[in-house]
């Protein structure tokens, strides 16, 4: 019977461990600070752990079935203690609160098991051996789960995982427990009942753990949050890691610092510059300015009316001044009009002609967002483009999504505007595509002049754009219509894939 | 715009696993959150905080017509009239059988003819209303795709833009997603989710499928159906029930859901239909386009435009109680205190009025479904979990049949704002005369929170986002087409009406839909044109 319990120290030591871990790393990769979060979740954990080692005074009678109580209760907070922080921080505002409440918990319940564990040992060992064994296979525990953390268990299990499976392992200490003191403990079936109930549910938890994670990083961040707002609309979120600053509208990442200006010359100039006298311009969507910062470089550009859903998105690149800095104060030169208005109602109900129309939209997730890319949208898009204007349309991933990409320049085609696809690799985005298109056909060929100052296009590369490799070529697909919205499926099913 | 290559999660879909972990891994707390509520809700008076007290909703009874019918079913005492007019013809009833028979004078050359209405207004059925927040149907709200042989429907769509060389007006064919259903706890698409979340079901659908696929192909199955029914089919001569147990159609999921065509088309349960009429329902479509048309006012976007061509002719509020011979050829049609002394009578109210107002007709064995539909307009969406938010949300239920959504065809990219939804009930569970008396009776409050009641299940915060109920009871609001009722219809309109009377309503199909009034409407106006000589 030694070999057994003292293994079982070694175990539970392990588990306290991990659940240190697991709360460090978590509040770490949500929270960033990595060295604050380590010490003061160590700090707390510990200190629990003592005040846990001092209330284990107070429990005298039943010590083995006070025990095996201990590490369910240990296995059930542990083992959903990352699922619990991922939920707080997705859905509360109170993450730090949880945080630290549920390691002085944890901390607690851990504190009491060594001396727990040492008390029912000491009557049937002599207590110079059980004290070093006890310690011996503590700190061996201790030194197996600090290896297997960053080797195994983060990269193979991730956090939620790792936390449900050392979680099962207490509760598995605990029938074990249960059977080894099976002649001492009157309570043995309710007890062993009790781990079984743990033992399901904690495995019901690792089943669905995939979901949980899908969930949880819809809102999470891996850099520094810098700015967070609930619009009308949408959720607007700017997060900063060393230089790269990122906006994120609803989750989805719409710009890094780092590399837009390879998106954004790309989205601009092939279009704007073989039409060097364009003068009225609209852009739809693209409320960040940045789009419009690179408009501003044709010095013949007259005006640029702005149609963005958002004012909060438009007021806050017009104010806040990293962003201004970034997009140059775009929104504010005299040139630009700012209209916050949906971008369909907003054609439907003005009779305005331009020259060059950047449509920059998020990308088609949802039928709110598709009806943006459907015949109807591109009829009504075309009415308000003059006679030798182009237009041009961000259009997702034509490797990522090839079907969705091909689809709306398909459907595009099907709205009577002639195309002409390219697209660009962009390292925050990969590989990204945009569709030009014009009135009548044979309208478009690459210009021979850009603007100075551009870091990304050369008038060399532009018609190198305009050459899809084998495994971004067209394949066949249906045109996105209001009353279908294919393009949502599609780009559902492609997305999915890629995340899996 | 764009999205990184780990982050392209659809916002619907997360939002749908997101309830699903909740709903899987907090069980318990889900559990204790229910028996703290249930506790709250048993004490709402400690509390002041009852499951009811949301604000207060306003609304109440509209289009309240049904004591001018009961005048006539009571022989009153009416008005003698005071004036004469001569008018060659006459057409009685605003809805889409006396518009479409206006419509085929009119653009046939022949302008000397009143269109007399009882109600305000015209439209009958595909009557609409309009509050701040959008314009919403009455009562019929979409029209199938017409399919090639529908010319009629084809020709009236074309010149009211709808069908052009292009093809169908992408804002009027009705936007994705198109339906959904609420089962087993969750907003799922197509009306077929719960089918196909069992093998049994993907089965039983095949099947149906197949049937359908197969009679479809007889070329009986028609829109409109004079052009295909034969009168003496043995599909007549059972009911729709019948005819799916007899194929073997017995899960609770198929009866469901091929009996939502018969409470949808006919207002009638499947024991209470016609097998042919059931089969008709899915068999008659010709899917060529995703559809169906719609518009945020419904079929009233139809009745309008067809009434507005016509306005100069037509006196509405002018219940007609009695159609009397006038000499040896013509008829004098009275309405209020006013007398129409004319040669024809296109008669386009519901046939079942015809005993009751004009000499010398008959009209035996009609059986009509009442209907309620209440329009609720909402200052929020509330909560609800699963598929995106369709234009038609059905529950799967016995009781109404979902409500549309009347923004639905709004352009708008974000849709959140204030809504109007159009809940649809067609009291079917006992017979009809029944029905009509209970809701005759029933008030508008308990209306209210039944229709609450029966939301609540799919949108839990429902009473704190709708603001106004307006209900509408109709007692006779489509014909049913019960087991035998087609056979007879060759004969009706030949026997019952005495010349010059040309009933027109499209009860005598047996189908309540917009190309059966239609039809009838028009050909009814052909046969006018004929003693004429204009046609």
């Amino acid at each position: 019977m030694a070999l057994p319990l003292f293994l079982s120290v070694l175990l539970i030591a392990a588990c306290g461990l991990i659940y240190e871990l697991v709360a460090s790393a978590l509040a770490s990769y949500l929270l960033g600070d990595s060295v604050t979060q380590f010490s003061t979740v160590i700090g707390t954990y510990l200190f629990a752990m003592g005040v846990g080692s001092w209330l284990s005074r107070y429990l005298s009678r039943g010590l083995v079935a006070r025990f095996v109580t201990i590490e369910l209760l240990v296995g059930l907070v542990g083992g959903f203690s990352s699922t619990i922080l991922f939920l707080a921080f997705a859905y509360t505002g109170a993450f730090r609160l949880v945080l630290y409440l549920l390691v002085t918990v944890l901390g607690i319940f851990v504190g009491l098991e060594i001396p727990l564990l040492m008390r029912i040992l000491k009557d049937r060992y002599a207590f110079k051996d059980v004290v070093a064994n006890v310690l011996t296979f503590d700190y061996l525990g201790a030194l197996a789960a600090s290896l297997a953390f960053p080797i195994l268990l983060v990269p193979k299990l991730g956090l939620v995982r790792s936390a449900l499976l050392f979680g099962m392992i207490n509760a598995a200490v605990a029938l074990w427990s249960v059977w080894l003191f099976r002649s001492h403990l009157g309570a043995r079936r309710v007890l062993g009942a009790a781990c079984v109930a743990v033992l399901l549910f904690l495995s019901a938890g690792m089943v669905s753990a995939n979901k949980l994670t899908n969930l949880a990083e819809d809102n999470i961040y891996s850099d520094e949050v810098i700015f967070a707002r609930n619009t009308r609309y949408q959720r607007i979120v700017l997060t900063a890691w060393k230089d790269d600053l990122r906006l994120w509208l609803n989750s989805h990442l719409q710009f890094s610092s780092r590399d837009e200006y390879r998106y954004h010359e790309a989205l601009v100039h092939p279009g704007l510059s073989a039409r060097p006298s364009a003068r009225r311009i609209l852009v739809l969507g693209g409320g960040d300015g940045l789009a419009v910062r690179e408009l501003l470089k044709h010095p013949a550009v007259e005006s640029i009316t702005l149609v963005d859903l958002d004012p909060e998105m438009t007021r806050l690149f017009s104010t806040h001044p990293t962003l201004v800095g970034l997009n140059q104060g775009s929104l504010k030169s005299a040139k630009v009009h700012v209209v916050n208005d949906d971008a369909f109602v907003w054609l439907d109900q003005h009779p305005d002609m331009f020259d060059f129309v950047v449509v920059d939209f998020p990308d088609p997730n949802n039928y709110g967002v598709g009806k943006l890319y459907t015949t109807a949208f591109y009829r009504l898009l075309s009415r308000h483009l003059s006679r030798e204007g182009l237009v041009v349309v961000q259009a997702t991933s034509p490797l990522f999504a090839r079907q969705s990409y091909w689809c709306i320049a398909e459907t595009m085609k099907q709205a009577g505007l002639h195309t002409y696809p390219y697209h660009l690799y962009v390292p925050s985005f990969g590989e990204w595509g945009f569709v030009l298109a014009s009135l009548s056909d044979g309208r478009y060929t690459p210009p021979t002049t850009l603007p100075s100052g551009l870091r990304y296009l050369t008038v060399a590369e532009v018609p190198r754009m305009f050459e899809f490799s084998a495994d971004m070529q067209p394949v066949p697909v249906e045109a996105n219509r209001l009353n279908t919205q294919v393009l949502v499926r599609y780009y559902e099913q492609e997305w999915d894939r890629v995340n899996r | 715009m764009k999205n990184e290559g780990a982050e392209g999660e659809e916002g619907a879909r997360s939002n749908t696993s997101r309830r699903t972990f909740l709903l899987a891994g907090g069980v318990t707390l889900v559990a204790a959150g229910v028996a703290a509520a249930a506790k709250l809700g048993r004490a709402p008076a400690l509390l002041g905080l009852g499951r009811k007290s949301g604000p207060r909703i306003s609304g109440g009874w509209v289009n309240e017509s049904a004591a001018i019918g009961h005048r006539l079913r009571d022989r009153a005492p009416m008005p003698a009239p005071r004036r004469t007019v001569r008018v060659p013809v006459v057409i009685v009833g605003g809805g889409i059988a006396g518009l479409s028979a206006a419509w085929q004078l009119d653009r046939r050359g022949f302008r000397d003819f009143v269109l007399l209405e009882m109600e305000r207004e015209t439209g009958g059925n595909a009557r609409g209303g309009e509050n701040a927040v959008s314009r919403y149907p009455w009562a019929a709200h979409y029209v199938p795709v017409p399919g090639p042989r529908a010319t009629l429907a084809r020709e009236l769509f074309r010149e009211l833009g709808v069908l052009t060389d292009a093809g169908w007006d992408e804002r009027t064919l009705c936007f994705a997603p198109q339906e959904r259903l609420f089962v087993q706890g969750e907003w799922q698409s197509g009306l077929e989710a719960e089918l196909m979340n069992s093998r049994t079901g993907r089965d039983e659908l095949r099947r149906f499928a197949d049937l359908i696929a197969e009679r479809r192909a007889s070329g009986e199955f028609t829109i409109p159906m004079a052009l295909g029914a034969p009168a003496g089919s043995p599909l007549d001569r059972m009911s729709f029930a019948d005819w799916l147990a007899a194929n073997g159609l017995r899960s609770p999921a198929i009866r469901w859901y091929a009996e939502y065509g018969t409470r949808d088309d006919y207002g009638a349960l499947a024991r209470d239909t016609s097998a042919w009429a059931g089969v008709h329902y899915y068999a008659s479509r010709e899917a060529a386009e995703q559809g169906p048309l719609t518009w945020p006012e419904g079929n009233a976007w139809i009745a309008r435009r067809l009434a507005a061509r016509v306005r100069d002719r037509t006196v509405t509020g002018a219940p007609v109680h009695r159609i009397v011979r006038d000499g040896t050829k013509g008829w004098s049609v009275r309405a209020g205190d006013a007398e129409y002394r004319c040669e024809d009578v296109i008669f386009a109210a519901p046939t079942f009025l015809a005993p009751y107002v004009i000499e010398g007709a008959r009209a035996p064995g009609f059986v009509y479904s009442p209907w309620l539909v209440a329009n609720l307009t909402l200052d929020r969406r509330p909560d609800e979990r699963g598929a995106s938010p369709a234009w038609d949300n059905v529950l799967r239920s016995d009781a109404g049949l979902g409500y549309v959504v009347a923004t639905h065809q709004s352009l708008r990219a974000r849709e959140g704002g204030p809504t109007v939804w159009t809940y649809y009930c067609a009291l079917a569970n006992r017979d009809p005369v029944t029905e009509r008396q209970v809701l005759l009776r029933s008030n508008w409050s308990d209306w209210v929170e039944r229709i609450m009641m029966e939301l609540e299940v799919a949108h839990p915060n429902i009473r704190r986002c709708v603001s106004h109920v307006d209900i509408f009871r109709i007692g006779h609001a489509m014909v049913r087409p019960t087991v035998g009722f087609l056979g007879a219809d060759a004969r009706r309109t030949r026997e019952w009406a005495p010349r010059g009377i040309h009933l027109a309503h499209s009860d005598l199909t047996g189908f309540s839909l917009f190309e059966e009034a239609q039809y009838r409407g028009v050909a009814a106006a052909d046969a006018v044109l004929a003693t004429h000589q204009l046609g």
